[in-house]
């Protein structure tokens, strides 16, 4: 370990890191599998390669994955300002539901229904952003706990104005009528979920890389989140960054509310439309290491994962649930400095294997 | 409005709230022994989560109280997971913590329908059982106040009075032991115990083990009292609230214990509300706990700024 590792051997040490504990895990849930299941063989079979058996199943697959980089994204740069707001949940439903009125209003009708729909749900989510990053700076109001229940408020909240003034009366319907459907992301491919949002997905990982890695603000931002203190005594404004970056994850978050609610999958305001996802930004984000462009490849990578489970779950007996145990095992290894116990491991195995070759050569001729 | 007064200041009304602040207080006496050491645990939720659903499956085919400690038992080794990640494996324990959140929400569905044969969503087609509820019905004889007296007092959980004496166990613990010491030090500022020779890593790691085993009993209390069986995703945010009132309660088991009635009484309003005023919402009333939740972190937050501008002002 002498002098700076380059880039490339980082990476590629990450890399091991990630795929080691993607094996672990997955042994695990087909042991989990093996216990449970009836066709243990054809389910872990069906987690592993149905995603690819269909030009529909890819769709979902890509689209799931756009997804899951921009949550990814939006708790990147919290965690790169070392602020653990987890808030994106709270954030995506204000910014599907902002962007879901602007779409069933007469602007809806307009070819400005896209963009007026994108800038609504980013502002939304930008200023659901901004209280918890403003609640910490003036207060000192722990950001875990404030943007954990306005993510409930959101959630309350979005439900009972779709349920009650959203939908139409009288039915008891949990979601909208359809949007007009210029105010629907075109689809890229036809008859697949692949849509706009697959572009503006990679728009905001440029954009958040170039932010981070080629601007002030975004070296600022990093310094705050490696060395608090340096970054003071540098004179950061440190509270303008914190509050800055929880605003700027919000834009994004708000972004992936507009994905979900004008892209091809709803088209329409449904209640609760982002069903966890969200969350599963923070494994993104970790395994990525808060690196952007690392993020879509993780994403990939998860999402597959994820619609694999979910057809398991379709197809087989095994509940898509058991993805809960990969993902809680990826994270924690992933998270812990488990490397150095590895090497010692192999250093101590060294030795005993050269001797029991050795001894293999001797009795060999 | 008339109708909620009478409603409010019913014996029927303390009841439900004690019941409904049991749980939280369990959870937040939890938040509270690991935030003193020094370790935040978010994943107070999960472990309710699965204390609650391990002793409704328990209680399937053992006597109640076995289920009781099963609870405890999940909930305290999934503290030791903690741990273990945290303190061995230096992985940060926000991240390890909703690691087991996640790991709890999933889990406790794939477990459920197993043991249901699919069911994903209730736990209704086993028959669990529930932790007695404390009849003190001879108070009754007492000349004058004794009908209040049992109207107020009898009735409830018998966790809900283990509840009352855990407040009082754990403060004597941490004030008046020197194991208690310990633990406030390694929070406080854990250069100065570990120069001492006190064990910092051991501490944390009981605590934990200790927060974890306090969230699984609130789970148990939900599970086996205020709703006897499971349901998916049933804490609803209550192992969150929990760690908004550890801080409301300023650090301390008596606050906890405040702070913990106090949520009781606006998760009670959510329970007679809808009842009271249907022209309200459900989701607007659901929604009050967690409103209640962040003015309280907000004045909490101020009511420390302004503290500590004061001390350094009177330091000058």
């Amino acid at each position: 370990m002498s002098g700076a590792p380059s880039p490339w051997a980082e990476a590629r040490g990450e890399i091991v890191r990630a795929v080691g504990a993607l094996v672990v895990a997955l042994a695990v849930a087909f042991v989990i599998i093996m216990f449970t299941s009836k066709a243990p063989l054809e389910a872990f079979a069906t987690l592993l390669r149905s995603p690819l058996t269909s030009q529909r199943t890819i769709g979902y697959w890509i689209d799931d994955s756009a997804k899951l980089t921009m949550t990814g994204l939006a708790l990147s740069l919290v965690f790169q300002a070392r602020q653990f707001s987890l808030g994106v949940q709270g954030q995506v439903l204000l910014g599907g539901l902002c962007s879901g009125v602007v779409a069933l209003s007469p602007v809806g009708y307009t070819w400005a229904a896209i963009p007026l729909g994108i800038l609504a749900a980013m502002a939304a989510g930008a200023a659901y952003g901004f209280i918890p990053g403003y609640a910490k700076a003036k207060l000192g109001a722990n950001e875990i706990v404030s943007s954990l229940m306005l993510n409930y408020i959101a959630l309350d909240l979005t439900t009972w104005l779709i349920r009650d003034k959203l939908a139409p009366p009288g039915k008891g319907l949990l979601f909208t009528n359809p949007f007009p459907k210029i105010a629907v992301f075109p689809a890229l491919v036809a008859h697949t979920r692949i849509d706009l949002g697959v572009i503006l997905a990679v728009i905001a990982v440029i954009a958040t890389w170039f932010a981070l890695y080629r601007t002030s603000w975004g070296l600022k931002l990093r310094l705050v989140g490696h060395n608090p203190r340096f970054a003071e005594y540098a004179g950061i404004r440190a509270n303008f960054i914190m509050v800055s970056a929880m605003t700027v994850s919000g834009a994004i978050a708000g972004l992936l509310g507009a994905m979900f609610v004008q892209g091809q999958v709803y088209g329409k305001l449904a209640t609760n439309f982002e069903n966890g996802l969200a969350f599963e930004g923070i494994l993104v984000a970790i395994v990525a290491r808060n690196r952007p462009l690392a993020i879509p490849f993780v994403a990939l990578g998860y999402g597959y994962l994820r619609q694999g489970a979910n057809l398991m779950n379709i197809r087989t007996d095994v509940p898509n649930e058991v993805i809960a145990v990969v993902q809680a095992i990826i994270i924690l290894l992933v998270a812990s400095t488990f490397a150095l116990p590895v090497r010692k491991w192999l250093m101590r195995l060294r030795p005993e294997a050269r001797r029991a070759a050795e001894a293999a050569e001797r009795v060999g001729p | 409005m008339t109708h909620l007064l009478l409603t409010v200041f019913s014996a029927t009304f303390f009841v439900t709230v004690i019941r409904t602040a049991t749980p939280l207080l369990f959870a937040t006496l939890g938040g509270l022994i690991a935030d003193l050491s020094g370790a935040l645990n978010v994943a107070l939720e999960g472990m309710m989560l699965v204390g609650a659903l391990t002793a409704v499956i328990v209680s399937v085919y053992t006597p109640w109280y076995v289920a009781v400690l099963a609870g405890i038992g999940v909930g305290a080794v999934l503290g030791a997971v903690m741990a273990f990640f945290h303190l061995k494996l230096k992985a940060d324990i926000v991240l390890v913590g909703f690691a087991i959140n996640i790991l709890a929400s999933g889990g406790t569905v794939y477990a459920l329908s197993l043991a249901t044969h699919g069911d994903k969503g209730t736990s209704i087609s086993l028959v669990s059982k529930a932790v007695p509820a404390v009849d003190l019905g001879f108070l009754g004889a007492i000349p004058g106040i004794g009908p209040t007296l049992t109207a107020f007092l009898s009735g409830h959980s018998l966790l809900s009075w283990v509840a009352l004496i855990m407040v009082f166990a754990i403060w004597f613990f941490l004030y008046r032991t020197p194991r208690g010491l310990w633990l406030r030090a390694v929070g406080e500022y854990p250069a100065a115990p570990e120069a001492a020779g006190i064990p910092v890593g051991k501490v944390r790691m009981w605590s934990l083990i200790a927060s974890g085993g306090l969230a699984g009993l609130a789970g148990v209390q939900l599970a086996m009292f205020n709703f006897v069986g499971f349901t998916r995703d049933m804490t609803a945010g209550r192992g969150f609230i929990a760690l908004g009132a550890v801080l409301l309660g300023a650090r301390h088991p008596v606050g906890a214990m405040w702070a913990a009635l106090l949520f009781g009484v606006f998760d009670a309003l959510s329970v007679v509300m809808p009842n009271l005023f249907n022209w309200i919402p459900p989701e607007l009333i659901q929604m009050i706990p967690f409103v209640v939740t962040v003015l309280a972190l907000l004045l909490f937050s101020y009511r420390t700024l302004r503290a500590r501008q004061v001390t350094t002002l009177s330091g000058d």
